[in-house]
């Protein structure tokens, strides 16, 4: 229907008002914050200049988090896209007990980050040990726990994210997989193509769109990284496994350093605008191309 | 033909295998939780390692005497979850259907813009957001939850919510117009039952998102109201650490809600997609 000035006005304030207070409005202010020394509990504020940034970007534990934080996103993301693709591929056609399987392959995805480091804690820790169970059965003893190793905290973390991010990517990548035209299929397989030619030719072309913006999902979820560090490692041994959102918590909440926090986070999100930005850039691209 | 039927036959075990070996990985974990969770739990002195324990459903009511307000907790955060759902499906479906019904410059990328809000990280805004909260009275209030959650989630649902109703032919909307019919009643007797679907799919995925958020109720409460994962992560914070077994229970309890609702609308959950171009 042809929309009136008031019809657009009805349809478009409650988002509007929703998204500029409780996300645009205090993320200025934010902003603004973050060039003096305003935190909550002061009694007076100065301008600050650069100031807290120059800290942060100063702070070893910063820099370590923003190392662990690239490396987490190499790696888990496109690992979480491989296997999710690969699963939502084998569901792609029609098969007994398709639902059922969907749903199995969603599970891992619906527990809470938090909970999830609560059970790889005890998976991974102590007596109720996965891996002193499964070493059991080849003859060793206790293995020690990975997150207690300063070289295999990080990739430990990485694999439980992707343990659970994998089946989110399928969820997603399986409705465009499924809407790719029969014949398509059909074609390749009575060409002879092999499935490693049916998923660069027929699949990854069709999907192109989607997959931008599941990797951007992913990216911006990787670099955000926080509930389950905390609870598995709390960013040690050491400085292994502290990301930049770690980092910023502890800043504001826990050793109530305001400034830093804020200036923190707000970089943070700064690294994901520019994620955005480029996938603003392609995502036209496709859509004109 | 009979070689591609056998070719056909022979690639379907071998997905029905994938499926089943991929199935026991990502699975493996929660039953290991289920399993303690009941009682069964792991004995690695033994050689090769056993299981003991009997099965027991003392580690359910164990969840109560170590937290408390743990089932009250369960209560804040099912209908906290279910409000911001809703409000947050009601103000994307309105700003969506706004968005696939007008024609104007940028709109492709004022949709895309959505999407990239959505993927920013909690972090990235909560700690402002926290302060502005405390300074309007909405620090540690039901309704402050409510609010954030559903702007938090916002963005994701207007992109998913956009791409589903502009697949809708207009036509029906202006058969409606020439009945005389307003905005509202047209939304309300044309489009939404059109869209019931997609509308059901992206307020579950929602409800999950908001169910599993840590960071937006922890930074806006200290205490007087509490979701379920900040009461989790108090739990290992506080050095009050529970044992596996409750622990096992907890989660259990956590996630069987939302297993239920995902079993239940499996079907309509293949209506929540981000592919924004699907029929052309």
């Amino acid at each position: 229907m042809r929309l009136t000035r008031r019809d657009r006005l009805v349809l478009f304030a409650p988002l509007a008002v929703l998204l500029s207070g409780w996300l645009g409005l205090p993320a200025l202010l934010g902003l603004l914050a973050t060039f003096t020394t305003y935190s909550p509990f002061a009694t007076s504020v100065h301008f600050a200049g650069l100031n807290n940034y120059v800290a942060v970007v100063q702070d070893l534990q910063f820099g370590a988090g923003v190392r662990n934080i690239i490396v987490f996103t190499l790696v888990a993301v496109p690992l979480e896209l491989a296997l999710g693709f690969a699963l939502a591929y084998l569901l792609r056609r029609p098969i007994r007990g398709r639902g059922l399987w969907r749903v199995l392959l969603l599970l891992p995805w619906l527990v809470s980050p938090i909970a999830n480091g609560v059970m790889w804690h005890f998976l991974l820790v102590g007596a109720t040990s996965i891996l002193d169970f499964g070493a059991g059965w080849v003859g060793q003893s206790t293995v020690a726990s990975p997150i207690g190793d300063v070289r295999l905290a990080l990739p430990t973390i990485i694999a439980v994210e992707i343990w659970r991010e994998a089946p989110f990517v399928t969820f997603l990548l399986l409705p465009g997989l499924a809407s790719v035209p029969n014949e398509l299929w059909e074609h390749a397989t009575i060409d002879g193509a092999s499935w490693i030619r049916k998923v660069l030719d027929v699949a990854l072309p069709a999907l192109r769109p989607l997959l931008l913006a599941v990797i951007l999902l992913l990216v911006g979820l990787s670099l955000g990284s926080f509930d389950s560090v905390l609870i598995l490692t709390g960013g040690g041994p050491g400085n292994a496994t502290v990301t930049p959102a770690l980092y910023s918590y502890n800043q504001a909440f826990v050793i109530n350093n305001w400034p830093i926090g804020a200036a923190s986070g707000w970089l943070i999100a700064a690294a994901v605008l520019g994620v955005g930005l480029v996938y603003l850039r392609l995502a036209r691209r496709s859509a004109t191309g | 033909m009979n070689s591609l039927h056998a070719r056909r036959r022979r690639d379907a075990a071998i997905r029905i295998l994938l499926l089943t070996a991929a199935v026991a990985g990502f699975l493996g974990p929660l039953a290991w939780t289920a399993l303690a969770s009941f009682g069964l739990l792991p004995d690695n002195s033994t050689r090769p390692p056993s299981w003991t324990g009997s099965i027991t459903l003392d580690h359910f009511r164990e969840i109560g005497i170590a937290e408390p307000t743990f089932w009250q907790e369960l209560a804040t955060s099912t209908i906290a979850s279910a409000c911001a759902a809703v409000l947050t499906i009601v103000c994307s479906f309105l700003a969506a259907y706004g968005l696939a019904r007008s024609r104007f410059r940028g709109e492709g990328l004022m949709t895309q813009s959505f999407l990239v809000l959505a993927s920013l990280p909690a972090m990235a805004y909560v700690i402002p957001l926290s302060d502005v909260m405390r300074r309007v009275r909405l620090g540690d209030t039901f309704a402050g939850i409510v609010l954030t959650e559903a702007a938090v989630t916002a963005p994701l649902a207007v992109y998913v919510l956009h791409g589903a109703l502009r697949q809708l032919s207009p036509e029906w909307e202006e058969a409606a117009v020439l009945d005389g019919a307003g905005l509202f009643r047209v939304l309300g007797q044309v489009v939404l039952p059109l869209a019931v679907p997609s509308v059901v799919a992206t307020a579950i995925v929602m409800f999950v998102l908001d169910w599993n958020l840590l960071l937006v109720p922890l930074v806006l409460t200290s205490g007087d109201i509490k979701t379920v994962p900040v009461a989790m992560m108090d739990f290992f914070t506080f050095e009050r650490e529970l044992d596996w077994p409750t622990a096992a229970a907890a989660l259990v309890v956590s996630l069987v809600p939302l297993a239920i609702l995902a079993g239940v609308f499996h079907r309509v959950l293949e209506r929540f997609s981000l592919d924004i171009r699907r029929t052309t």
